[in-house]
């Protein structure tokens, strides 16, 4: 095959932002004259289109662990998601179980978030006797939503026997931390 | 919609986003056009074929937590810097930036021996 050399190849984030639809109309149309000429690019705007639909793919299956927004959320449910929402006050505990007709579960944990500027997630697992823990550091929030949105992962959660998960919040200042509350969910397998 | 610019303007309010979405539908289908015409010429196209979803899954995990939460916000719902920067109280600039270092990580863990 002999495909014309490409001269001038775009740069990643330009076709990633005309991918998105950000870049003005002007710029648009000499992108996409070259992405006609060029296989180099073409390939990589395919390489990001199958990123993108491989990334939907991964949370319609419930293989992503993610924080997520309000925004996010009704998206989801508006694609046809089948989500069962605990909403959660700091300190509470909710009983959660993830059924066959369900593809996935949300914590909306309620916190004063007003002020945060940097956020932690301290995660305690406890399942069969065995405790395990890991710190998700600065996790993205919209301090002035309330509450951090936990969407884990399905396809985990269908392997895991009864298993306690206490969710920390943890505020960080340069000052030192603060702890803003512990949500803990208490899983059964259906 | 043939020329949804044109269309555009005469729409207003709330259904100015509805013609965004067809307009990005539009344009997401002539540009993969244009993408896969070269691909299919090539012998062989790696990147063309489906991605491997457990692989993947793995390489998302391996993200920090905000890289993996603006790419799923970019791709699952579709949204631009703007739109995933008003979700997550952050800078469009910021997460053009994340978003950038994100796809990057995920690709060299796609195209390398994974997480």
């Amino acid at each position: 095959m002999s495909a014309p050399a490409c001269t001038g190849p775009i740069e990643f984030a330009a076709l990633v932002a005309y991918w998105m639809g950000e870049l003005p109309p002007a710029e648009e149309a000499p992108l996409e004259e070259h992405l006609l000429g060029c296989a180099h690019c073409a390939q990589n705007l395919a390489a990001l289109a199958a990123i993108g639909s491989a990334i939907r793919g991964a949370v319609r299956t419930g293989r992503v662990d993610a924080m997520i927004s309000a925004p996010l959320l009704e998206r989801m449910k508006k694609e046809g998601l089948r989500l069962c929402e605990y909403r959660i006050p700091a300190g509470g505990s909710v009983n959660c179980t993830l059924r066959a007709d369900e593809d996935g579960v949300v914590g909306r944990m309620q916190a004063a978030l007003a002020g945060v500027k940097r956020l932690d997630v301290v995660q305690v697992i406890e399942a069969q006797g065995e405790k395990s823990s890991q710190r998700l550091e600065d996790i993205p929030f919209d301090p002035a939503a309330g509450e951090v949105l936990h969407f884990p992962s399905a396809a985990a959660m269908r392997k895991m026997p009864p298993t306690t998960i206490r969710m920390r919040l943890i505020a960080v200042e340069e000052s030192g931390e603060q702890a803003l509350g512990e949500y803990t969910f208490v899983h059964t397998p259906s | 919609v043939r020329e949804p610019e044109r269309l555009a303007s005469f729409v207003l309010g709330t259904c100015r986003m509805v013609v965004l979405e067809i307009r990005r539908g539009t344009r997401r289908r002539e540009a993969l056009l244009a993408a896969y015409r070269p691909a299919e010429e090539a012998v062989d196209a790696p990147e063309a074929a489906a991605l491997d979803a457990e692989k993947l899954a793995g390489c998302l995990e391996a993200l920090a937590e905000r890289e993996r939460s603006v790419l799923v916000h970019t791709f699952f719902a579709e949204q631009s810097a703007d739109e995933v920067a008003s979700a997550l109280a952050l800078t469009a600039g910021n997460v053009r930036v994340i978003r950038h270092r994100a796809l990057a990580r995920l690709r060299g863990c796609m195209e390398g021996e994974g997480p």
